[in-house]
């Protein structure tokens, strides 16, 4: 293990560690634009240089492997002034377009203009070089003009997606980056480009001009897209979530995010949210508070007894899953929630970078706790014969079902859990509103067995709740109360019950999430594109 | 007008010698302004005191030549404005070398300040005050104006306009203070800025 000592301060690193990795790693930080802790190391934009005791010449931060005893100063004046003239160079061309650029407030160039620079501009407005602005390339913005010329885009392209869409054009300091021939960008991970630009070359389309960036407040959450299981931060304003970001994770999605993950957060904010219960009465519909329609579910659970037939969903979070067995086992009924044969398909993957065929965030967690139990079919051909009485679902999506539309039809009394309306939530007796992934805390567990927590970053709306928060109120209303108010309550029950799950802490999961017993197929993290 | 100064000694013995001494000041104000025309007041709204010309009145919304409003959606205003009275809204703007306009801007004049702090903020002087000060309205909803309306006061000729940002007052502090956060919280020192080259 060599030690070296940066700033004054002895830090002992592990072999083949950087000078720059280490100094973020222990709280010093040095300006770098071009690289990336997921990217290759290019050193190109120069701007990390540091005084190394020994060596004649300044070094870059990003490309310097620590050896034993070395000496490092970042701040010293000979760096700082490197430091200093290398970012004056980047800017030299740049509009300072600030009050314009999305990138505002989360910019290299302005963070770093305020630390390392502070200079005068030598150069006026209209003596820089002008190149393309509001080029567009499908869900990505391009302007030319901030660009810094860093290549994270160009390395992100070749490394990860392995795509290559974008390369440098021109030379000199006309050098800009293109697609071919104009054309867009046309793979799932072109959100990326925008997050790991460090200025606002590359920006969203999705979030252009949408948002300031200071007025967002970000929580920590995981994707619920597919059984990946992406950290991603959940970036809301006023308790209106506006964007999803990738929020790093080595083990499970490194600093990446797919573009259909990306716009999950559409789905929160709609207008087409069930925000109240209903329940169906003799003329059709009728509105009620959710105690009211708990009751009734209550009701008609107590008569059918063992006649009743469960089915949780891989959508819900391990509490919400843990408080619906609980639930089901209290009355006794049938339990399951493989609808579409999620089990199948939660190792498949469906590219080489993130995405997998599963498109459920905690399929894995149902597995885990043991829900799937009696088999759907099973439950349907029992609903068929007439010997369910009363079937209640955590999701809807068995009555998007089109083979089980006849066999839930059969049922006197069908209660969902839901968190949209659609056409197929009138095939149901009772609607009950229930929170979505963004609204809940909780953990989802995926595909590598890794338990991670989600916070909950907007409110629900109207009287929805989580769904452990429903089942519990079920569970009291049958006399059996769950014994758990919070998610961290439920979770230890979880913990307590789950084979693997056991000693593990909700707030000792941490943001990044612990991985339970061994991966099930194999250390399938997230493999880069050779 | 000239403000005359009174001393009072609040030590003053009672009686009936400060009474009738204030009785002379009330009457020789009540000749004053009987015969003489000395009037200390206003017959307002139809007669208006001078105000300052920094005075921090009613906003404008700035135009451009063309017609368009200024201010590019950058929500400076917003972000600084202590009683949180801007609401924007951006939108796409046709030229390339703008892009960025807001579709909707409000100020609610009722929660308003009139601190002044969107006028020093402001990158593009789009926003600035005029000298108005009388804001009358019969209805709240009357007197959260709106971006045509705040653009259509830049015309206004009877008062004219109000608080203007100052470069050398603004942005010099602001650079300051950064400087200052550099040293005290970084150590660092940067070199004195370097003097602007000649223009070629």
């Amino acid at each position: 293990m060599p030690k070296c000592t940066i700033d004054g301060k002895e830090i002992e690193v592990k072999p083949g560690t950087t000078v720059l990795q280490a100094a973020l790693d222990n709280g010093i930080h040095i300006q770098h634009f071009c690289w990336h802790p997921d990217l290759p190391v290019d050193g190109n934009c120069r701007t990390c240089m540091i005084e190394v005791e020994k060596m004649p010449k300044l070094q870059i931060a990003c490309n310097m492997v620590i050896s034993e005893g070395m000496v490092v100063r970042t701040t010293s004046p000979k760096a700082h002034e490197a430091q200093r003239t290398a970012l004056e160079f980047l800017l030299v061309n740049h509009p300072i377009d600030c009050p314009v650029c999305d990138q505002a407030g989360e910019c290299y160039l302005q963070d770093n203009y305020m630390r390392y620079g502070l200079y005068d501009s030598k150069i006026e407005l209209e003596e820089k070089v002008h190149k393309r602005k509001v080029v567009d390339l499908g869900p990505i913005m391009l302007d030319a003009e901030r660009c810094v010329l860093c290549s994270r885009c160009l390395r992100f392209e070749d490394v990860v997606t392995g795509t290559n869409s974008l390369q440098f054009v021109n030379r000199g300091d006309h050098t800009s980056i293109s697609t071919f021939d104009g054309g867009k960008i046309e793979h799932d991970y072109a959100g990326n480009l925008a997050d790991v630009c460090p200025v606002g070359a590359l920006l969203s389309k999705d979030f252009r001009f949408k948002m300031r960036v200071w007025f967002l407040k970000e929580h920590e959450s995981v994707c619920p897209g597919c059984s990946t299981g992406c950290n991603v931060y959940v970036d809301e304003r006023d308790g209106e979530a506006q964007r999803l970001r990738a929020r790093r994770n080595p083990d499970v999605n490194k600093s990446w995010l797919c573009d259909p993950g990306r716009a999950l957060y559409k789905q929160i904010g709609v207008t087409e949210r069930v925000s109240g219960a209903r329940v169906r009465g003799a003329p059709g519909w009728a509105g009620t508070s959710v105690t009211a329609a708990l009751d009734r579910v209550a009701a008609a659970l107590k008569e059918a007894g063992s006649a009743s037939a469960f089915l949780a969903t891989p959508q819900g979070t391990n509490e919400d899953v843990f408080a619906f067995k609980a639930l089901a086992e209290a009355v006794g009924g049938a339990l399951d929630f493989r609808v579409g044969d999620p089990q199948l398909k939660v190792q498949q993957k469906l590219d080489n970078v993130l995405q997998h065929v599963d498109r459920n965030p905690n399929t894995q967690g149902c597995l885990d706790q043991g829900v799937g139990k009696d088999g759907v079919d099973k439950i349907l051909a029992a609903c068929r014969a007439g010997s369910v009485k009363a079937l209640v679902l955590q999701g809807p999506e068995l009555l998007r079902t089109p083979e089980a539309v006849d066999a839930i039809a059969n049922v006197p009394f069908v209660a969902v859990m839901a968190t949209h309306e659609g056409p197929e939530l009138d095939r149901a007796s009772v609607v009950l509103p229930a929170a979505m992934w963004a609204e809940v805390s909780g953990t989802f567990t995926n595909f590598q067995r890794r338990v991670q927590r989600l916070t909950a970053a907007v409110p629900a709306p109207g009287d929805a709740q989580p769904r452990y928060e429903l089942a519990a109120g079920l569970l009291s209303r049958l006399g059996k109360p769950l014994g758990a108010v919070s998610a961290r309550e439920v979770f230890a029950l979880v913990a307590k019950a789950t084979p693997g799950y056991a000693g593990l802490d909700y707030r000792g999961i941490g943001a990044q999430g612990v991985t339970v017993g061994a991966p099930a197929g194999g250390a399938a993290t997230v493999e880069a594109r050779a | 007008m000239a403000t005359r100064v009174v001393t009072v000694d609040r030590n003053q013995k009672s009686g009936v010698l400060p009474i009738l001494r204030g009785l002379q000041i009330t009457f020789m104000n009540f000749v004053r302004s009987l015969f003489l025309r000395q009037a200390s007041t206003v017959s307002y709204p139809e007669q208006k005191r001078p105000v300052s010309s920094r005075y921090r009145g009613i906003h404008i919304l700035t135009e451009r030549e063309d017609g368009t409003p200024k201010c590019v959606a950058c929500f400076m205003c917003a972000t600084v404005c202590p009683a949180e009275c801007i609401y924007i809204e951006s939108g796409e703007r046709p030229e390339k070398t703008i892009e960025k306009y807001p579709t909707r801007f409000e100020i609610d004049l009722l929660r308003c300040v009139y601190c002044g702090f969107c006028v020093d903020a402001c990158p593009e002087e789009a926003i600035i005050m005029s000298r108005e000060n009388d804001l009358v309205g019969t209805t709240r909803a009357e007197l959260v104006i709106d971006r045509d309306r705040l653009m259509a006061r830049g015309k206004l000729v009877e008062h004219g306009a109000g608080y203007r940002p100052d470069e050398h007052d603004v942005r010099r502090p602001v650079r300051i203070a950064a400087l200052e956060r550099l040293k005290t919280e970084h150590g660092i020192v940067p070199g004195m800025p370097a003097a602007k080259s000649p223009r070629r």
